[in-house]
């Protein structure tokens, strides 16, 4: 039995019709920052931030999702799935093209995951790790055979973090040094023109897209500003249009914000989800005994951090999940989160677990590590010095440049602790198990469980919460996987950062999609 | 022998010398470069947000990390040897065409700024020399001390306040404007307005030192006795200043803007960064944290080659303006 999702074509081609219908929208340049100068632009080998915001225009996804969750087919025009959820189909678009020309058809499709995001993408094999094969039985299907239902699967068809990419240019190459990573071809609204070295990355209308009346606009040119202030600058100039993931930072947002032609959104995050948190050594030094990572969970001022730090910006973490994980019911608020924090009821846990103050007062000392992204992060670290002094916990900050930080906690685990902020994606699976399982444990890749905390118990509820595909069951097992987490607390979340977009209102079109600033851009417009 | 020969001849002398030195140099940053904890590879796996141990073991083989630095190093050495200055592989580039391109940019900086400091420096310190304890000394040496003592990211942003924001003459940033792609001489003169405010911002660091060093140079050249003489002989003013006493002045200058040149590269940054412009400077900023070697090491080659050929240039402008000094 298959159930189609009518509701998907529903939303969009409503939303695809209404757009084509207004013909006076076309033309402009858009000039948007782009922030750091990315290092490579093959997103189909890097998630890198700055590749997320220039090449979604250029390769596109199977689907895309709007701001309130709902699927919008892009490369493929439906899906269905089996009763079991181990077969899904995908019926793909007709008549859609490379930018060289040739046809797209099932085969690029069963190419790019198998071949290329199970390979060389970060986040790939896990994404797509039940998928065993795909069949292709023509042009125009391609059926997903999986080992285990994988629910989470149909949240990671964006062009950022599934881009399909061409067989034709890929095939027998070695994929990790192909030349296509900076001649990208793809299906996109926009085509890739130039990357300057230094300047800006041009991107020009793409006249054969498969939408007609798409893209509206001309051009789209990723400008490189290396300072912060020129940046805020060349926004109120208007030379650029569009800042997102911060390169505006929030004290000069708010200053804009002010302004009649700029203005300030949250929304577009919705699919990043990222999380500030501490991470602590589980295995050695002063935070072995989780009673004192839960007092420092429970004397910290989230709030405090929130307005003073980033200006208001970001939500008091409640668990170890994102409230965003509310829509799919999979978020339950736990104990050892207070807002504003509660250091009576912190020192109360450090008594009780013997903790003696010495002459100065001082329980323990440690060295906090912070991420080495930028100046909000250091006035993170001096807020928790002093909030932990007051608990007794006496703290020294380091700060140190991105290879070293990187190497001392996910290659050396020489930390105590650790401030980070890691992105929740999508769904659980996909952002927060890498945190928590015993396979996370992987010396020497970043990003996973550098805490080295391990429980068996937790293990099977995460691989029960992955695999299972009735929804309550689903809840509940995440349920009693926060409510472990919120006891032994191997890292204490902060807060849901909250990114900005800062654009100026004559750009218009550009803010529907919940990929944000990592979306096509194909419905942006100047309205001059 | 005649002149010309004499300094034909001592160029290619100097140049021969130069080799080893930049070997050395090459030699020398090759390991104080790999004393920083982290490579290339830990950068690119961490921005990717999560790779596997064996992915970078395999970028590193691919890289040629894997081997022991002394073999790194010889491969580096026979490479340069043969004008290759290797691979990033963070760009993804030939380094010779990642400088290539952006040379052009610092040099276009760095040879406006030269002119503009060096040109009105000498011409500041003098007036102040000549004028000496009137209001013009005055205004001119406190000047020379603002500029001298004001950071150079704050000049850069406040030029972008006032004429970028407020005024509205020059564009804030970058090089030139990506909404138009101009051609031809349309994109002459949007490079050259683009260049206006990092050109003055840098200056007027180096602009201070000219000025107050040539005025100081001047008023010690005033105390010789040669200018005694003169005035002896009865020469008016006019020409013992222009004419003898500003010739002798110059020589001090001109030898630090010889060493400046070679500090301009790396003292760009800012500007650089400050005003987007693309340059070297920002590059081998980049690079160091991004653990890009071979790039680096690039860009601090051509920037040695540059200061052996700049001051070489400046030795030979000594035997012009003095000819009692003599290459040999």
């Amino acid at each position: 039995m298959k159930k189609v999702l009518a509701s998907i074509l529903m939303a969009g081609s409503l939303l695809l019709g209404g757009a084509a219908a207004n013909a006076d929208k076309s033309g402009g340049t858009l000039s948007f920052l782009v922030q750091p100068e990315p290092p490579t632009l093959a997103s189909y080998i890097s998630t890198s931030g700055p590749i997320g915001l220039v090449m979604p225009k250029v390769y596109e996804g199977l689907f895309d999702y709007n701001n309130d969750g709902t699927m919008v087919p892009i490369l493929a025009e439906s899906y269905s799935a089996s009763a079991d959820g181990k077969t899904v189909t995908f019926n793909l678009r007709k008549g859609v093209k490379w930018h060289d020309g040739k046809p797209f058809t099932s085969a690029d499709v069963q190419f790019t995951v198998m071949d290329v995001l199970k390979k060389v993408h970060p986040r790939g094999p896990n994404s797509f790790r039940e998928v065993t094969s795909i069949d292709t039985p023509n042009d125009h299907t391609a059926i997903f055979n999986l080992k285990k239902p994988a629910p989470y699967m149909m949240r990671s068809f964006a062009a950022y973090e599934s881009p399909m990419v061409p067989k034709h240019l890929l095939e027998g190459k070695d994929i990790k040094s192909a030349p296509l990573a900076n001649n990208p071809v793809g299906t996109g609204p926009f085509k890739f023109v130039e990357w300057k070295k230094g300047q800006y990355i041009r991107l020009d209308k793409n006249k054969d897209y498969w939408q007609k009346g798409l893209p509206h606009l001309d051009r789209i040119v990723g400008r490189f500003i290396p300072d912060a202030s020129t940046r805020t600058a060349a926004m109120e100039n208007g030379e650029v249009l569009y800042a997102a993931y911060n390169a505006i930072p929030n004290i000069d947002a708010i200053r804009l914000k002010e302004r009649d032609d700029i203005d300030v959104t949250t929304e577009g995050y919705s699919m990043i989800n990222p999380m500030a948190l501490i991470e602590f050594n589980t295995k050695e030094g002063p935070f072995v005994d989780p009673a004192i990572r839960r007092a420092i969970s429970v004397a910290i001022d989230r709030r405090f951090m929130i307005d003073t730090i980033f200006f208001g910006y970001g939500k008091p973490a409640t668990s170890a999940l994102s409230s965003n994980f509310k829509a799919t019911n999979l978020h339950a608020e736990m104990p050892n989160y207070p807002e504003k924090g509660d250091k009576a009821a912190a020192n109360a846990i450090l008594d009780k677990a013997g903790y003696k103050r010495d002459g100065d007062g001082v329980r323990l000392k440690a060295v906090l590590d912070l991420i080495p992204y930028g100046e909000d992060w250091r006035r993170a670290g001096e807020y928790l010095k002093q909030a932990l002094g007051d608990i007794g916990i006496q703290l020294e900050l380091r700060y140190e440049d991105v290879p070293t930080w990187l190497k001392r906690v996910y290659h050396r685990y020489d930390f105590q602790m650790n401030v980070n902020y890691f992105y929740q994606l999508p769904d659980p699976v996909l952002g927060v198990h890498r945190h928590y399982g015993t396979d996370q444990i992987r010396k020497g890749t970043h990003f996973v469980n550098s805490s080295r905390y391990s429980n068996p118990k937790l293990d099977a509820l995460l691989d029960s919460g992955a695999g299972e595909p009735d929804a309550a069951k689903r809840t509940a097992a995440y349920k009693e996987i926060q409510q472990i987490l919120a006891d032994d607390m191997p890292v204490v979340n902060l807060f849901e950062l909250e990114f900005l977009v800062v654009y100026n209102t004559k750009l218009k079109g550009a803010y529907g999609s919940a990929m944000g600033a990592y979306g096509s851009f194909r419905e942006a417009y100047l309205d001059d | 022998m005649t002149r010309s020969t004499k300094i034909f001849k001592y160029v290619g002398k100097r140049l021969l010398q130069g080799i080893p030195i930049i070997l050395a140099i090459v030699i020398i940053n090759f390991f104080l470069l790999n004393l920083a904890e982290g490579d290339a590879v830990d950068v690119l796996a961490g921005e990717a947000g999560s790779a596997t141990p064996e992915y970078m073991e395999q970028l590193r083989k691919k890289f040629g990390l894997d081997q022991p630095l002394p073999v790194q190093l010889m491969v580096y050495l026979k490479n340069v040897l043969s004008l290759d200055l290797g691979y990033s592989f963070r760009h993804d580039m030939p380094v010779n065409e990642l400088i290539y391109d952006r040379f052009a940019a610092t040099g276009l900086l760095m040879a406006s700024t030269i002119i503009l400091a060096v040109g009105f420096g000498i011409l500041l310190g003098l007036l102040a020399a000549v004028r000496l304890n009137t209001w013009k000394d005055a205004v001119i040496t406190v000047f020379a001390l603002i500029t001298y003592a004001t950071p150079l990211f704050w000049v850069g942003l406040m030029m972008i306040v006032v004429f970028s924001l407020n005024l509205g003459w020059f564009p804030t940033s970058g090089m030139t404007n990506v909404a138009a792609f101009y051609e031809g001489w349309d994109y002459v003169v949007d490079v050259s307005r683009h260049l206006v405010l990092p050109t003055i911002t840098l200056s007027l660091f180096y602009l201070a030192l000219y000025t107050r060093m040539m005025r100081a140079s001047m008023l010690e050249q005033y105390g010789q006795d040669y200018v005694v003489t003169a005035r002896a002989k009865g020469l008016t003013e006019r020409r013992i200043t222009y004419v003898h006493v500003l010739r002798n002045a110059l020589l001090p200058v001109v030898t630090m803007a010889g060493v400046q040149v070679g500090a301009l590269i790396g003292g760009s940054v800012i500007v650089e960064s400050v005003f987007a412009w693309p340059g070297l400077g920002m590059l081998a900023f980049e690079s160091l944290f991004a653990r890009d070697l071979n790039l680096l090491l690039g860009i601090f080659l051509l920037s040695s080659m540059l200061v052996v050929v700049v001051n070489l240039i400046v030795d030979i402008i000594y035997c012009f303006l003095d000819p009692r000094i003599e290459v040999n």
